[in-house]
């Protein structure tokens, strides 16, 4: 199923190169598909959830519609947590929901084709290889390109109520 | 004719659900003995409305069976046929077979031919057996005697009661003509042509609606049927020729707006277009007729003949049928020329308001009495308004929108609120800086949008009559079924609550008014041997209260048995003791699967149970308490908020977080002496207060918070009422009291425990919103945790 997912998502990379919103946690770059994001903002300061994971700081009002804000640096324990003016907030559009995750800084947007992402070497346990579509190297930099929509839908997030997975 | 009609499928299905509704109230109303004429017309106005526009729609078997239907009604309205007991309960059989049908083109369920064969010919022997002295003496459609009986007197005055002929035109309207003026104008070129009928007016707005209009004219057909055609979208058309009509069927355009309160001009102009006729029309509507009016139509029906000007009156100000030859010509034929010529004239019609003629005599003499020969001025329409038929009333003046539209208004608005509140905000921080100009008009700014804000949520207002309409013919089924002679009574059919609620109150309702039914009432036997009257009454009551509708339902049955109530808890294994409240021990009766029935009838055991009840309720932000006596009755009290959009809210502080209390639920809040903190097992707490130990729940414990006060007596104590049970809820401070709009936090997160949703606050940040029954409920089992068997004590 996720292999086939894969492939027919790389036989469409392959004709049309996609683009790709990039951004560091810590020491690390990733890419996500920039047809999730809808928007990029400063930190503020959400009001707390009470009993929910410490990676979920809490929601904020856009414009009106409520949303929670993840810290991924929380989840998967990378660089320094800490919250200055330049903390960033990429919200996404993911599955008709709103949300917004917390990255140290936002990079640049790439286009990336299908052949310049490679299959991610299976790293069991440490970090969940499942959410990882694969690594691509531009220049010097190694950027972990994730499927964004299945990291966040996933249970591990604790996002959705009753997760698929 | 071929033009696709499906798109106007679900228009005709909701307004068929509509008359089937109002048909089944009427009927419920209805007084066996004595019938009042008024609703058997509305009745059959509905029934009537039904049979046209599924008859448009190509629905055949809908509109064959509102046919036999409407042939019955129509016996009965002209008194030919004595109306029994029997013929309501076939008709009211005849609008769940019609509501299948409308169900079963709608794709759900399907329709029993055999059931609907039954019903049909239960209709129609009905509808042959009886009553044919009464059709002797009047036989339904025969046009005749009315000119004949008008030729001895006052042919001259009816100018061409020959060659006129009445159609009936059905139209839809294409979208540019029904918003434009093109249908207007088609009106008025009718209007040229004879005298004109509006029966249902299209509504104006996004949908174009069908129009049903009756023309009597001398013109062929073909005289008009192009302009119809070029209004019409796409050949949606129909004309059909009322043979059935006598000639002289001007007399019968009276008084026919579906909306007989609100007889507002234009249409009434419209009805009288001829000229001719004009000049009473206008005579009616003024408060003066002019006397040129009076001389030309050469009647005088408001001289002082005295026999025209009471049956004028009798009618109810429908009195410009002035040109009729009838009543006032031959007052002494009496009422059989009367009846005839009344059905001559307005038996085909699909709204006759006018058909008084069955029972003259009682009616003639009130409005004699109130009203004498005087000019029948704006008094008289007045006086129609107040006997205007509640349920036939508004029709017209609404519009269909769809609820989303509504809703997304409704966000809209509670985000300009939320923005009116940031600008006043930011303005007072400015203080002296601000510019007086600035403060005024965001002052302005704040009354309009509160204004904004009552008016668009009213939109979604709904008066809760739409629940209680159909209770009673949930009583009289089940009463019928259970042996058992109920009455049911209503008030506060008007008060109003917001649609989304309508919906979901119904099904909790039902089943209150049926546990009333099966458990209240006693039997007649039983409650004679009681000493009360042998039939039981369940009265519905609503009415406003602060910021919630209250709902009671009552019955004066046995009430509730608080013995039998313990002792099934207590084989239950519930945790109860002789100590508790009445109320308490009442509330038990919600909890799963507890029954006192002896016996599973099959009235209980069908449905949701008590405990689903109260937790639709509560999913409503509502409340249900149960007050009885014994031997006295029962009174079940529904608390409901006025909308789901928009709460009272009290705002506390915990640590750094503001929450908000839904203000129904507190009671007061107090700060704690040392003293009056207890500890259980040294580890739940309760708070005494006046005499009465409460349960604590420690908000920043239960939200892994760290508030700034250790020491109880530093904080406040918010008492709070959940679902019967008080709590006393520890917190920081109180904020203060705002009025919120309601977001969903699930709709981009999940349910969290103790929390019901979210809100923003006046600066921008979002707070949430505690959810007290679950508090409660967390409160509950940490104290079942900590104090076990001391609980009993408790």
């Amino acid at each position: 199923m996720e292999a086939k997912m894969q492939g027919s998502a790389g036989a469409e990379e392959d004709m049309l190169a996609s683009e790709f919103l990039t951004f560091t946690l810590g020491n690390e770059e990733y890419a996500i598909d920039i047809l999730k994001v809808q928007e990029i903002r400063g930190y503020e300061t959400p009001t707390l959830i009470a009993n929910a994971p410490a990676f979920i700081k809490g929601v904020i009002n856009l414009r009106g519609i409520i949303v929670p804000i993840v810290d991924l640096r929380i989840k998967f324990r990378l660089g320094k947590v800490e919250y200055t003016p330049f903390t960033v907030v990429i919200i996404l559009n993911i599955a008709g929901r709103v949300l917004g995750v917390v990255v140290d800084s936002v990079s640049d947007v790439l286009s990336l084709t299908a052949s310049q992402i490679r299959q991610a070497p299976d790293f069991s346990g440490t970090f969940d290889t499942k959410y990882i579509v694969g690594l691509a190297s531009i220049d010097e930099r190694m950027l972990i390109v994730t499927d964004i929509e299945r990291l966040m839908s996933s249970a591990d997030m604790e996002l959705i109520e009753a997760a698929t997975e | 004719m071929s033009i696709d009609m499906s798109q106007f499928y679900q228009v005709f299905f909701e307004e068929s659900e509509e008359h089937l509704a109002s048909m089944e109230a009427l009927l419920l109303e209805l007084d066996v003995a004595n019938p009042d004429l008024e609703q058997l017309n509305a009745i059959f106005r509905a029934a009537h409305s039904i049979k046209g526009s599924a008859g448009t729609f190509g629905f055949s078997d809908l509109a064959e069976t509102t046919h036999i239907l409407e042939n019955l009604l129509d016996r009965i309205r002209k008194a030919e046929l004595v109306l029994l007991p029997e013929m309501v309960d076939a008709f009211l059989q005849a609008g769940d077979v019609l509501r299948t049908m409308l169900d079963a083109h709608q794709g759900r369920g399907v329709v029993d031919a055999a059931q609907v064969q039954a019903i049909c010919d239960r209709l129609r022997q009905l509808s042959d057996a009886e009553g044919l002295a009464g059709s002797a003496l009047a036989p339904p459609p025969v046009p005749d005697p009315v000119p004949g009986a008008a030729d001895d007197e006052v042919a001259v005055r009816v100018p061409e009661d020959t060659g006129r002929r009445l159609f009936d035109i059905q139209f839809l309207p294409t979208e540019i003509a029904a918003q434009g003026v093109g249908v207007d104008n088609l009106l008025d070129e009718l209007r040229g042509l004879g005298e004109l009928e509006v029966v249902s007016a299209g509504k104006p707005g996004a949908e174009p609606a069908l129009w049903e209009i009756r023309l009597l004219t001398d013109q062929p057909r073909e005289a008009f049927i192009d302009q119809i055609d070029f209004i019409a979208d796409n050949g949606a058309w129909r004309v059909t020729e009322d043979t059935a009509v006598a000639a002289d069927g001007t007399t019968a355009f009276g008084f026919f707006p579906s909306c007989p309160g609100t007889p507002d001009e234009v249409r009434g102009y419209g009805l009288y277009a001829t000229d001719r006729q004009e000049t009473d029309a206008y005579g009616f509507f003024e408060p003066l007729p002019p006397v040129t009016s009076a001389d030309e139509s050469a009647y005088g029906f408001f001289e002082p003949l005295p026999a025209p000007a009471n049956t004028v009156q009798e009618e109810e100000g429908y009195g410009f049928f002035e040109p009729l030859p009838t009543p006032p010509a031959m007052p002494e034929t009496g009422s059989a020329v009367q009846e005839n010529a009344g059905f001559g004239f307005f038996e085909p019609l699909p709204m006759p308001a006018v058909t008084e003629a069955p029972a003259p005599a009682e009616i003639v003499v009130t409005p004699v009495a109130s009203a004498p020969d005087s000019s029948p001025s704006t008094a008289r329409v007045e006086q129609q308004k107040s006997k205007a038929p509640a349920v036939a009333a508004s029709a017209d003046s609404s519009i269909r929108v769809s609820v989303e539209k509504v809703d997304q208004l409704i966000n809209l608005v509670g985000e300009l609120v939320i923005t009116q509140a940031m600008l006043l905000q930011t303005a007072a921080q400015m203080q002296d800086t601000a510019p007086e100009s600035l403060l005024n008009g965001l002052t302005q700014l704040e009354r309009n949008t509160r204004d904004l804000q009552e008016s668009v949520m009213s939109i979604r207002m709904m008066p809760i009559s739409f629940v209680f309409s159909r209770f009673p013919r949930v009583v009289r089924d089940l009463s019928g079924k259970l042996g058992k002679q109920v009455e049911l009574k209503t008030t506060g059919e008007n008060t109003e609550l917001d649609k989304s609620l309508i919906e979901r109150i119904t099904d909790p309702l039902t089943h209150l008014i049926r546990n009333s039914l099966d458990h209240g009432i006693e039997s007649p036997e039983k409650r004679l041997a009681a000493g009360k009257s042998p039939t039981g009454t369940i009265t519905l009551k609503a009415y406003h209260q602060g910021g919630n509708i209250v709902i009671e339902v009552g019955d004066d049955g046995a009430g509730l048995p608080r013995d039998k109530i313990l002792q099934k808890a207590r084989e239950r294994g519930l945790p109860v003791s002789e100590q508790m409240s009445d109320q308490e021990v009442f509330n038990l009766i919600f909890e799963p699967g507890f029954s006192t029935a002896e016996q599973i009838t099959d009235v209980s055991g069908r449905g949701v149970g008590m405990d689903v009840v109260r937790r639709n309720i509560q999913s409503m932000g509502g409340r249900v308490e149960i007050d009885s006596m014994l031997g006295i009755g029962t009174r079940m009290t529904v608390r409901l908020p006025l909308t789901l959009a928009i709460l009272d809210g009290m705002s506390i502080a915990v640590a750094d977080q503001i929450y908000i209390l839904p203000l129904s639920y507190v009671l007061e809040s107090l700060q704690p002496a040392a003293g009056d903190i207890k500890t259980l097992s040294n580890r739940a707490r309760v708070v005494q207060v006046r005499g009465e130990y409460l349960p604590v729940v420690v908000l920043h414990e239960i939200f892994n918070l760290q508030s700034q006060w250790q020491d109880f007596t530093q904080g406040i104590m918010v008492v709070l009422d959940a679902d019967g049970a008080r709590v006393a809820l520890f917190v920081d401070a109180l904020v203060g009291q705002h009025q919120v709009v309601i977001k969903s936090l699930e709709a981009n997160y999940r349910k969290v425990p103790g929390v019901s949703g979210a809100t923003i606050m006046g600066d921008g940040h979002v707070a949430l919103i505690l959810d007290v029954s679950a508090i409660a409920a967390m409160a509950r089992s940490n104290m079942q945790k900590a104090a076990g068997s001391a609980d009993e004590e408790m």
